[in-house]
């Protein structure tokens, strides 16, 4: 064992009170008071530890130093990624630090130059809520939360992935809160306190699981701190002060049982921090002797009061090494590397002491595979997502390309490389970025000239800064994908328009009530003549009114559908303007189970509706409104064709929104309107058509912008009437005839398609030329869609066909929709049509569909009820830059599903095993979801992720399977079947993308060789 | 904790005639988006013995300031010579630049300032009323002094009691030109005697 004490380590001989190492061991925090501040410093630690880093001048050895704690720091810490620390102080803060990515080295302006700042970390985030000094902080594993404890005794759990969120706030302690150790499985969270107890608390519910008194209940005096440790294998928990027979110890406790029959005695004083070496060891093999199978164990180092050190051995009964007189004050906090061999402890007195033991000392680290079995073998589940790095950090790198990625990866994981100013050249590019390539000295030479100079009103100079830097505050962007809780749906309006025809998607501020009125969804048929009272009535409601009974309903809702409800009831309340998210999740929302709920208030819907009073002014205001309660008036009629008469031409709105392109003007009818009278054929299943207005409009394409206007009954030549479908596209106009009226319109930007009352398809061009003959439909439309060049009908005899305009070929011939709509109550929620023209059907059952037109099989895409979406845990191979795909049709379809893992944050739910077949599952599903839609960005998307997480789960056979379909034969042989390419991507390019990722996990490097060779060899041919 | 740092400060046309205007080129970096401007102040010391000579030059808004690190030349013309105590026009003095945010001053920055004549002649013999077209103005860029206050960055209310007075260079004698007469030196800081290295 070596012993050292940096003395440069300090605080200018004020006390220090924690530190830390950083995970990757490069250098190490420290906190403690500062002048008239608390202090926060951040230290090399190759100077620590070796001589010749330490006497070299060009070797930094103080990297940060941060004095914006207002008060002392109590506690550092760094979070398990290495990406954060976290620091708590006597100013009630807790402050959350992250390297400034796009600064080099400076100094501190005004300073003399010693004071540089090697590297830039800056507080990403306070967090608030303690009401007393911060005394403790922890990282759970995983780095889901962070904990902090406050004499205010409380301890608050944060949500570490969407800072400054609170978990909850854990209250039971009723003494000062003075240390934190999350269980290394995490499943636990415990904690000590001057109350004389120590609590474990579970991380499930956030109740207490045990109270410990009987060890503490002798402790007299106080210590600053309490800082408790959990063994690494999980098994024990070892807390500070604690008394035996009027000795001061650290009690052991045992998980099983939470017995307290061992503890660590010898100190002379209190004991004031325990640590757990990160490492599991077992008993080194002496060379010649015979391998004996040995316990593995934990090595554990305890400080006290009484300025002593000591480090124990669970193999042994006597400590393998105690220090005395290492300080003159108090130790204060201990932190092990991650290598187990080393530790830092530092004292009230304000030095820090580095000790470096030898693998003779200790013994044998277990490598994180052994590590991982014994998680394994007791609690059935690994770390092994996390633990990667670590365990792999002896592994030698074979492949020089290998390196590569593993030191991109480091550099990635460190934003910048360690100490030093090597972390310039990787940083340099984002400053530039912001500055449109051009140098700062550029910018320097031209800045007075360039510089917006303005005056304000009372004639004073004001001067707009030159930003030649952004923050990158973005920092817990990650946070994004789940901090808006997705609906159903809820995903579609912001984006998209251009991958899909389907039209709730078009985000334009036409409200639902002018749509063109379809009948709602009817498995029985007709209706009765009550309902079309009510629908009589429908047209002059005062707002007021429809505001009571959207309330009624929304109180009236069962329990899921509440959060969605309440927010419509209030958004439509408020800002009549946002109508485009609550239409799609309005059309997205299963709707059979509020029929029954919402029965009861059919009167009082009727009622308030029949004493309105008609304002027409006001109508436009009050659609929206209007329009969900109609939903609500259709559905509980269970459908029918509702004849509408003394119509003011305001059509209803279609329950199921199905789809058709929002109008956004709205023409005056007159007369009674005709009934979708056609009779139904004889099927089995009946979809609801849309029923005839005199006219409408709509847009069909933003990009070029495209308008339908359809004028039906325009003029009446020998007998037969005419109507007008005109088209509008980037100004220039085109009109046409047609001898039905018309009944639904759609189109893209290359195609138009309107269907008659007499069962005709008309297909144009965007100019207006006849592209197909009239196609005869058996039944009527029930909803038509067009995208790209593909038009997509679906009848209301429940089948379905899609057409390919320019090859002027079928894709889907009449298909029905019986095999899917097997259900009792199933009706058709969604349809959509796919810029590459494959047709998508949502149910209502929460299942979507697309016609898979290769196998000729409807084939399953998205299933919102599907168990594996809720419990898949996919979060750790998300893309930490790219946005979730979220245009595309899958999204679209899964809505709220692609929030997936929403339950599986709760870590130890389920066994982790179980956790890991249901993400694979899940991933390959959506993998195969993505493929049948032809959707080549969700596809790659995916691709990623699920290849992100065979390496993070070390799926060896599966990677494989997936590299050597990648990459196809090598030789070309006459006889193979292997496509190069897939939906358009180039099969060796997705192999180069993924090649990167599997780099990552140093186990896979003969993979990664395997294949980045052939991939070379191919690329030389 | 400050809102605002400043990261540097560049002097530029230095040296240059006593009537050229000023320019500093000030970096600074801002933690979140400020909702109110920064007000930023150019002072000139014209006298020594009394703060009633002190001339402010110009000052200007700067905003709007987002979160990120920025830069602005800040500009103003030369004082007034007819409001410098003829004793005081030739020799050192300084110039100070302040920056407020919501009334309330977080940093000052004081530059020392040599003003002489170029010509030989002139320093042997300076004129008894002081020929300023042949003076030349010296700003002593690389020793700045700078004070930092902890200001309210939420409200306009008090102030902060608290003052931190950043004071790099505790060796002020030193940094002065060996022709000019330390008595003489106006003081930098507000309050030298909480004055304290940056350590």
């Amino acid at each position: 064992m070596k012993l050292l004490k940096p003395s440069w380590v300090s605080h200018n001989g004020k006390p220090i009170f924690s530190v830390d190492i950083h995970p990757d061991g490069t250098k190490f925090a420290t906190g403690g008071q500062g002048e008239d501040s608390g202090k926060v410093m951040i230290w090399n630690m190759a100077p620590v530890l070796r001589e010749e880093d330490e006497k070299n001048e060009n070797i930094p050895k103080m990297l940060c130093q941060m004095d914006n704690h207002l008060a002392c720091v109590n506690c550092v810490r760094w979070s398990n990624n290495g990406l954060y620390l976290a620091s708590g102080g006597d100013d009630k803060l807790v402050m959350v630090w992250k390297r400034a990515a796009f600064i080099g080295p400076s100094t501190v302006f005004g300073s003399s130059s010693k004071l540089a700042n090697v590297e830039q970390w800056r507080c990403v985030t306070i967090l608030r809520n303690h009401t007393g000094d911060v005394m403790d902080v922890a990282w759970s594993p995983h780095d889901v939360w962070l904990a902090s404890c406050s004499v205010d005794n409380t301890i608050v759990i944060w949500n570490a992935r969407k800072f400054p969120e609170m978990v909850t706030c854990l209250r039971g302690h009723t003494g000062l809160v003075k240390g934190l150790t999350w269980d290394p499985v995490g499943k636990y969270i415990a904690s000590q306190a001057d109350d004389h107890s120590l609590k474990v608390w579970r991380t499930m519910d956030w109740q207490l699981e045990t109270n410990i008194t009987k060890p503490f209940s002798e402790c007299g005096g106080t210590t600053h701190v309490l800082r408790l440790s959990w063994s690494p294998d999980g098994q024990y928990l070892v807390s500070a002060h604690a008394m035996n027979n009027s000795g001061p110890t650290a009690q052991i406790v045992e998980r099983d049982g939470w017995k307290t029959n061992m503890d660590f005695v010898g100190h002379r004083k209190a004991v004031t921090v325990v640590k757990f070496n990160p490492k599991i060891f077992k008993k080194k093999q002496k060379n010649g002797g015979s391998p004996k199978p040995s316990c593995p164990y934990c090595c554990c180092a305890v400080g006290s009061k009484d300025r002593s050190l000591s480090v124990w051995l669970t193999s042994l009964k006597r400590p393998l090494v105690v220090i005395h007189d290492l300080f003159d004050k108090s130790i204060m906090d201990i932190s092990w590397t991650l290598t187990g061999l080393g530790i830092l402890v530092c004292s009230m007195d304000g030095t820090v002491a580095y000790l470096d033991f030898s693998l003779d000392e200790l013994g044998d680290p277990l490598n994180e595979e052994e590590k991982n079995t014994i998680h394994q073998n007791i609690y059935g589940k690994s770390l092994a997502i996390t633990s990667t790095e670590a365990q792999l950090s002896t592994t030698i790198i074979e492949n020089p390309e290998m390196l590569k990625y593993q030191q991109e990866r480091q550099n990635a994981a460190q934003a910048g490389s360690g100490p030093g100013g090597a972390g310039l050249e990787s940083t340099a590019p984002k400053l530039n970025s912001v500055m449109n390539g051009e140098s700062l000295e550029d910018i320097r030479k031209n800045l007075l000239k360039k510089q917006v100079e303005t005056r304000t009103a009372d004639g004073r100079r004001r001067i707009t800064p030159l930003c030649i830097a952004q923050l990158d505050t973005g920092d817990f962007s990650p946070a994004l994908f789940n901090s808006v809780p997705i609906l159903p749906g809820s995903s579609m309006p912001s984006q998209l328009t251009p991958q899909l025809s389907s039209d709730s998607s078009q985000g334009q501020a036409s409200s639902l009530g002018l749509r063109p009125s379809h009948d709602t969804l009817l498995t029985s048929p007709p209706p009765s003549s009550s309902t079309k009272g009510l629908e009589d009535n429908k047209d002059g409601q005062s707002p007021t009114h429809v505001k009571q009974s959207l309330l009624l309903t929304s109180a009236s809702k069962i329990e899921p559908m509440k959060a969605l409800d309440s927010r419509f009831t209030e958004r439509s309340k408020a800002t009549p303007g946002v109508t485009a998210v609550i239409s799609s999740t309005a059309g997205l929302t299963p709707l059979d189970s509020r029929a029954k709920d919402g029965s009861s208030i059919l009167k009082d819907v009727k009622n308030k509706e029949e004493t309105s009073s008609d304002s027409e002014d006001k109508m436009a205001a009050i659609n929206k409104n209007l329009s969900f309660t109609k939903r609500k008036a259709d559905l509980l009629m269970d459908g029918g064709e509702v004849v509408e008469k003394r119509k003011k031409g305001r059509p209803r709105k279609d329950k199921m929104a199905t789809p058709i392109s929002q109008p956004f003007t709205q023409v005056e009818t007159e007369g009674p309107s005709r009934a979708a009278a056609t009779p139904a054929p004889v099927a089995a299943l009946k979809l609801p058509t849309p029923s005839i207005q005199k006219a409408f409009s709509l847009q069909v394409s933003m990009e070029p912008s495209v308008f339908l206007e359809v004028e039906n009954d325009v003029s009446v030549v020998a007998g037969s009437k005419l109507s007008q479908l005109r088209c509008s596209r980037d100004g220039r106009e085109w009109d046409t005839l047609l001898p039905s009226s018309v009944v639904t319109a759609a189109g893209s930007s290359d195609v138009i398609a309107v269907a008659c009352e007499d069962r005709m398809l008309s297909v144009f061009s965007s100019c207006g030329r006849r592209l197909l003959p009239a196609i005869q439909l058996a039944t009527p439309m029930s909803a038509l869609h067009c995208s790209s060049h593909f038009v997509m009908a679906l009848t209301a005899g429940a089948r379905l066909s899609v057409w390919d305009v320019q090859k002027q070929t079928a894709l889907v011939k009449n298909e029905s929709l019986l095999t899917i709509m097997s259900g009792a109550d199933t009706t058709v929620s969604q349809s959509l049509l796919t810029q590459q023209g494959v047709p998508v059907i949502g149910l209502s059952s929460g299942k979507s569909y697309c016609f898979n037109s290769s196998l000729e099989t409807w084939t399953l895409i998205a299933d919102k009820g599907d168990s594996l979406v809720q419990c898949a845990d996919f979060r750790s191979c998300l893309p930490s830059h790219d946005a979730p795909v979220s245009s595309g049709p899958l999204a679209v379809m899964q809505g709220r599903n692609l929030n997936a893992g929403r339950l599986a944050s709760r870590l130890s739910s389920t066994p982790h095993h179980l956790q890991q077949s249901m993400t694979l599952a899940f991933l390959e599903n959506q993998l195969a979801a993505a493929l049948t839609l032809l959707s080549a960005q969700e596809y790659r998307y995916w691709l990623l992720i699920y290849a992100r997480f065979l390496v993070n789960e070390g799926s060896e056979y599966r990677l494989r399977e997936l590299c050597k379909e990648l990459l196809g034969p090598v030789h070309k042989s006459a006889a193979t079947a292997w496509e190069p390419t897939t939906l358009g991507l180039r099969k060796r390019e997705l192999l180069r993308e993924l090649l990167p990722v599997i780099g990552q996990n140093l186990r896979f490097q003969r993979l990664f060789t395997e294949y980045q060779e052939q991939l070379e060899l191919l690329r030389n041919k | 904790m400050a809102k605002v740092q400043v990261l540097n400060v560049a002097v530029l046309d230095n040296p240059s005639p006593f009537g050229n205007p000023f320019q500093f080129e000030i970096t600074f970096e801002c933690m979140e988006d400020l909702p109110e401007d920064l007000e930023w102040k150019i002072i000139y010391v014209g006298s020594a013995e009394s703060e009633e000579y002190d001339q402010t030059l110009d000052s200007v808004l700067v905003g709007p300031v987002p979160a990120g690190r920025h830069m602005f030349v800040f500009q103003a013309d030369a004082p007034n010579t007819g409001l410098i105590p003829e004793s005081d026009a030739v020799g050192v003095t300084v110039v100070l630049i302040t920056c407020t945010y919501r009334g309330q001053e977080f940093i000052r920055i004081g530059y020392y300032v040599n003003n002489e004549y170029t010509d030989p002649e002139l320093r042997e013999n300076p004129p008894l009323k002081p020929d300023y077209t042949q003076l030349q103005r010296n700003i002593l860029a690389s020793n700045p002094r700078v004070t930092r206050f902890h200001i309210n960055w939420e409200g306009s209310a008090d102030r902060m009691e608290d003052s931190e007075n950043v004071d790099p260079a505790p060796n002020i004698s030193g940094m002065l030109p060996p022709s000019c007469i330390p008595g003489k030196v106006p003081p930098l800081g507000l309050m030298p005697d909480n004055s304290m290295d940056c350590m």
